[in-house]
Formats: C-alpha cells, structure tokens, sequence
C-alpha cells in the first residue's frame, strides 16, 4: 500500500504504475486529507463561511470537496467570501487589511502542514490578533495506518510511507510497523526514480523475509524528523479522536487546539460544532480509502460519481484514488502498447 | 450539488464543454453542423468567431486585455485557414474605471489589427455599475475569408497522423498564476500572439489535416476534444513536450500540471506523416513558432483516449481537465 | 499528501522570511521551521514554509539497492 495520496498521483502521472511486474499490487491508501475530512467537517466549513462578515481561507484542495449541502466552492458561488490561500501565512495578513472582518482559516492537511500552522498561530498570538481563527482538520497519519494493519482482511504485506510527512516525524513513529505487524517499509519520496526504488527495496526484503523500516529519501528525511517543527506542533495541538471519512473514529487520529490557544478555535467563536451526516448513498469511499476495493469496483465509479459531480470525496482531490483512477486510468487498462 | 454555475464551467475542460454542448443544443441545428471547431465556416467562403476576454490582471507580461481580445479571436479563425479581414468589438466596462485605461488597451487591440490589416467594422460600449463587472470585459467577433478549400477540421485526422505542437505550453496560464500567486518569475511572459502568418504558410501542405488553437483548458484539452470530437486514439510523448522551464517552475511550486495551463498563442498542428517535417521547418521562420516540436501521433489504438508515454517508460492516461485548476498543498 | 519542492535560499528577509528560488521562480518562504536559515541553503519547500534542509546524505538501504541494480544490470548493454 502506499499511504500518501501524493503518492498515489505521482505514480499514476509518472507511469510508474504501468511499469510495475505482474504480481504487484498497489493499494492506495487514505493518505489524502481532503478525501478523509469528514462530511461534518466540510458542513462546519461552509457554516463558517455562512457566519456573517467571515472570510474563510482554504488551501486550494478542499475547495470542491462536497459536504452534505454541497462545497466550498459552491458556497462561493452563492456569494460567500472563500479565498484559496497557498500558505497559512496569507491569514494574518488578511486579518490585518481586514479589521472589520472574521477571518477563519481551515487548517487542513497532515503532519507535514500541521507546523505550518502552528507557526502561523505563534505569529498571530504575538501580534495579538483578534479577527482570526482556525478550524482545525488536522490528522495524525500513524494511528491511521495502524487502525489499517489491524484489518487483517486487507492483506497488505508491505507499505510504502508518506515521504513529507517523515521529514517532520522521522522514523520512530513508524517502527511499530516493522516491530508489532512485521511487515516491510520504506519511506519514499515523490520522484518516480525514488518510489521505484522504494518498491525494490521492498521487494528485496520480502525475498529474503526482512521486515524492517528503511528510507530511499535520506536527503530530506532525518531519521529523528524535523525537532523545531515537531516541538511547535505539539505546542499548539493535542491529539483528539477524530472520523476519517470512510473508516470511521480512529483514537487519537486528530489534532485540536491546545488550550493554551482556544482563543483561536472557531468552533468556540462561532458555536461551531460539526454533527456527522450519514455518507450519501451507495458511497464506497470507506472502502476504497481501506484498499478493500478499487475504484472501478465501487458501482457509482464514472456513472454517478465522475470529477464533475463528485458524490464522495476520494473523487473530488485530485489525489484522491477515485480521482486519480479517473484521471489516469481509462478503458480498462493502465497500460497499454505504444506504437 | 446544484443546478448554479461555478467558476469551473468557464475553465474550459469538460465542464465547460457540458455547458456548450446544452446551450446549442437549444439552437436549431444548423445546415452544416460545425463539430465544435475553432470557428464556422459559413456559405460563399466566409467564417465567423466570437470570444469574449475577461482576464485579470488585464496587464500582464507579454500583453493586455485588448491584445489578447484580438489575438484570441483571430486564431481562431487562423487555424482553419481563414484570414482574419474584419472584427467587430463589444465592450462592458465598469464605472469608476480610468477612461486612459481603457484607451490604452484599445491601443494594444489596434496595433494587432494593424499589423495584420484587420478593420474594426462595428461596436458597442456599455459603462455598468461598479461590481456588476471586472473592471474591462471585452467581446471580439472576427470574420474573414478562407484562402483555403479544403475543409479543415477533427474529422480528417487519421492514424498515423502526426501531431506538432508550436511552442512550448502553458505560457499564459503559468504567467497569469504567477502574478495571482506572487510568484517572481523573470524570464516568463505570456505567448500571447497572432497566429495567422505562421498557420497561412502551412495551408498549401497536402498532408495537412487540421489545427487548433491551445487556449482555456490548455494543450491536453484540446487532445482529448480531438480524441473524443473524432473518434480516434491519441498518443504523445513526455520527452518530446516543448516544456519552458519557467512554466515548470511555477507548476512544480503550485502544483499545476502544465498540460492544462491556458495557452494564447500556441496550436496543435496534425499533418500527414510524410509532411510532418515540412511543417516544421515552415513553423521555423516565424517567431511565435520557435521550439515547435512533433510530440505524437494519431492511433488505431484506444480510440476517444489520449494516452502518453512517460519519462521513465511508463504510460498515462492524459484527460481533460475539470473545473477551475488550483494550486495544491497536497 | 504533500507537495513539496526543493528551494535554494537567496537572501535573508527576516528572521523568519527569506526569499527562494524553485528553477527560475522567485517566491518568499518562511523560515520558521528550520534552524539557521543561510543563503544558499537548498531546503524542501511546502505550503510556503521550508520544512527541512536538503542534504546529500547516506543511508545503508540506497547502497545496498544500488548495489543489487549494478549487478544486476551488468549484462545489459547500454
């Protein structure tokens, strides 16, 4: 499996999909924040968005997600101030040049994203703004592919981890991996070459029955991870419980705001507090973020569900798995003869 | 999701082209159905476009509104061997807005008119209030007379036929993402150009079959629309792309894929296989067409797909975009 | 779930900004993350903030990976 939706679109795009053997199988897993923020979540975003005088600032991802009363971006459309943003730096520089205004920023994504934000709070605290606020949609990746490994129906015998989020974590919260499941791993970057070698590796040490933790990506991943950025996010977020869309509650699979920092938590300003809708019908996410089945299986692939009109969310992120089979895989086949 | 259109129904890509297909199919068809080309040809040798500009910022490296508000209207008429004579202009302006301003992108306008003998015939002006438009919206209808008989379009591509690409892409797209996203990027500007001289000296090719100009939705949509559009199997490959490294620059930090950044003055030629080197070397002698590159080929293979082989060896499918492009953390 | 991409630091704006180079475009990157930020520097860029340095390091698996491809490949031509 690789973990990391990046992953998933990277393999796809580079045609390191096509290139693999017969007798690999490569199981996309739910290492997309998009396509694993629940319904409720996006629901709370758009009712952000509805709070009047808001701007809600979102990284370009989560734009289309659907919730149960359609996205951000339709929200949007209906004339609701929503601006993408590229960094979380871009919210305290809204909330400066917007002093009559809320601004309420999604702080979506994983461990990679998470110091981002945290940085971001540091520098709004010391600035003593008090128009800005955050939703805080953060997720911690270990507890996820734990709760996968228990699912012994999944058979996954080796994975493939997400390399960014490893810059920031290191090794160590990985080794349960090798140590308690006993299967290989390898920590990849996004270049074809490197994902290829990451397979190779893991490849070799199921051969000779190997499962330790190993990295093709030592140029940016330290072993002991980023420290600063780690000591920042742990400042200013602690672990919750948290519904993956699809896989249920995990334990301690999110992130909210620490207390020191709940002046910041707009689901406190606002009265916020996201329920959890029922998934739309027939909706197979669940079991396409698990790797139970691929999207071609799932029976609204391309005929309800498309890019266009996304039913479920692993069609709306472009790397999203749905999305990325969509995008990349057509007529029944990854690859075929090139004349 | 609701029945209310989004920005992503003005990006060209599927989208779009959902919309396009529901509102002429409104119209009675016309005599000769004109399948979705770049421009239509009508009865005694004439042919007809319309585009309307609203971009923003409307100064942009490399050009202007008014530039691109003729640019755009006369490719399209280029690339199906019409040559541009008159364009009739349409402008929605919104008060509070410099009069200068707006002259001056009229000056941009006219110096292309000028350079390619093209008459402003007719106009209209509209002042509307402020916020009911951004700033300068421009409409350009152009007409002209084919200097070609045959009739070019998707439906003469063939297997085998291969498939030259003008310049290197997504020039305009990454230009216009670049000022929106502050990136500094010193060497990019768009390719806003006229593409009339450059498409003129290929008509007179045998193996000629068609061509497109690359714009919204960028070179992979318009691959897929003549996939789709006529029914046959395309194939390009990764190493032969003419890619600018400063179109990449900016799609690696966004995470843009290039293949569907907004072009303005790039197009897709598909020719014989016998004569694709004389398109070339004819291609060669214009400015706007330095860096043309062949990058693939018509197949009997998959046929309605575009397919490309990668860098490494592999292959993927290339689709058409949907919805509005946006920058990626992910 | 992340993008990511290599940036050489060219100048020093502030204690937490500089300003980068990714190829040919320019962009400023926060610094908040990294220890000693330096011109010159070339440090993994995501979400506008330079989560690591790039450094040419070594790891125990790459050798031995590019020990089996170099043995592998040493009867197919070139």
């Amino acid at each position: 499996m690789e973990v990391c939706g990046t992953h998933t679109v990277s393999a796809f795009r580079s045609g390191v999909r096509s290139v693999l053997p017969e007798g690999y199988r490569l199981i996309s897993g739910p290492g997309c924040p998009v396509c694993v923020t629940s319904q409720g979540q996006i629901d709370g975003a758009v009712a952000l968005a509805d709070v009047p005088d808001a701007i809600v600032l979102t990284y370009g991802d989560m734009l289309r997600v659907p919730g149960s009363n359609g996205s951000l971006a339709d929200a949007r459309a209906r004339g609701r101030d929503v601006r993408v943003v590229t960094s979380a730096m871009e919210a305290p520089d809204i909330a400066l040049a917007s002093p009559g205004r809320q601004v309420v920023f999604l702080a979506a994504g994983f461990e990679t994203t998470a110091p981002a934000t945290a940085a971001m709070l540091s520098e709004a605290a010391g600035r003593g703004l008090r128009n800005l606020s955050i939703l805080c949609l953060h997720k911690r990746t270990p507890p996820a592919v734990r709760a996968l490994l228990e699912d012994a129906a999944l058979g996954i015998d080796a994975l493939i981890l997400p390399g960014h989020v490893c810059v920031i974590l290191g090794h160590a919260p990985f080794l349960f991996i090798s140590e308690q499941y006993e299967r290989p791993c390898v920590i990849a970057g996004f270049s074809a070459e490197s994902m290829l070698l990451g397979v190779l590796d893991l490849t070799i040490q199921r051969a000779r029955g190997e499962t330790a933790l190993h990295s093709v990506y030592p140029d940016a991943v330290k072993s002991e991870g980023n420290r600063k950025a780690t000591e920042l996010m742990d400042r200013a977020f602690v672990p919750c419980d948290s519904v993956w869309r699809g896989l249920g509650k995990i334990s301690s699979s999110g992130m909210r705001l620490a207390p020191s920092l709940k002046d910041f938590d707009a689901e406190l300003r606002f009265g916020v507090s996201p329920g959890e809708p029922p998934e739309p019908r027939g909706c197979r996410c669940g079991d396409v973020l698990r790797g139970r089945i691929t999207p071609p299986e799932c029976p609204l692939f391309r005929t309800t569900c498309t890019p266009a009109a996304p039913v479920g969310p692993c069609m709306v992120s472009s790397e999203g798995t749905c999305g990325a089979y969509f995008r990349f895989y057509k007529g029944g086949t990854v690859a075929w003869e090139i004349s | 999701m609701g029945d209310f259109l989004t920005l992503g129904h003005g990006s060209g890509g599927r989208l779009t082209n959902d919309l396009v297909r529901r509102i002429t199919s409104v119209f009675p068809a016309p005599e000769t159905p004109s399948a979705f080309e770049d421009c239509a040809y009508l009865p005694d040798g004439y042919a007809m476009t319309l585009d309307g500009f609203t971009v923003s910022p409307r100064v942009f490296p490399g050009g202007d509104i008014g530039k691109l508000s003729i640019c755009g209207s006369v490719n399209d008429l280029a690339v199906r061997g019409v040559r541009p004579e008159w364009i009739a202009m349409g402008l929605i302006l919104e008060e509070g807005i410099a009069e200068e301003e707006v002259i001056g992108y009229m000056r941009s306008a006219a110096l292309v008119c000028k350079e390619l003998g093209i008459t402003l015939t007719c106009g209209d002006t509209k002042v509307v209030p402020h916020g009911a438009a951004d700033g300068v919206f421009i409409t350009t209808c152009a007409t002209g007379r084919r200097e070609t008989a045959r009739n070019l379009g998707m439906h003469a591509l063939r297997p085998g036929d291969h498939l030259i690409l003008s310049r290197s892409y997504g020039r305009h797209g990454a230009t216009i993402a670049a000022q929106r996203f502050d990136l500094d990027v010193p060497g990019l500007a768009s390719d806003c150009a006229p593409l009339w001289e450059p498409a003129r000296a290929l008509l007179d090719i045998g193996g000629l079959r068609c061509m497109r100009d690359c714009t919204r939705g960028g070179t992979g949509t318009v691959l897929c629309e003549w996939a789709e559009g006529a029914g046959v199997g395309i194939e390009i490959r990764e190493d032969d792309l003419p890619r600018d490294p400063d179109v990449l620059s900016v799609c690696d930090i966004l995470g843009f894929d290039p293949l569907y950044l907004a072009c303005e003055g790039c197009m897709i030629v598909a020719v014989s296989a016998e004569d694709a080197d004389t398109v070339l070397s004819r291609l060669a002698q214009f400015a706007p067409c330095s860096g043309a590159a062949d990058i693939g080929v018509v197949t009997e293979g998959h046929p309605g797909l575009v397919g490309m082989r990668t860098h490494i060896g592999g292959h993927r499918v290339v689709d058409m975009p949907v919805g509005e492009i946006l920058p990626r953390i992910c | 779930m992340c993008l990511a991409i290599p940036h050489t630091i060219e100048s020093i704006v502030g204690e937490r900004l500089c300003v980068a180079r990714a190829g040919s475009a320019r962009t400023e990157v926060r610094t908040d993350l990294i220890e000693n930020a330096r011109v010159g520097d070339v440090v993994l860029v995501h979400a506008g903030f330079a989560i690591e340095r790039l450094e040419e390091r070594e790891s125990e698996e790459l050798l031995r990976l590019f020990d089996e491809i170099r043995a592998k490949s040493s009867g197919i031509p070139q």
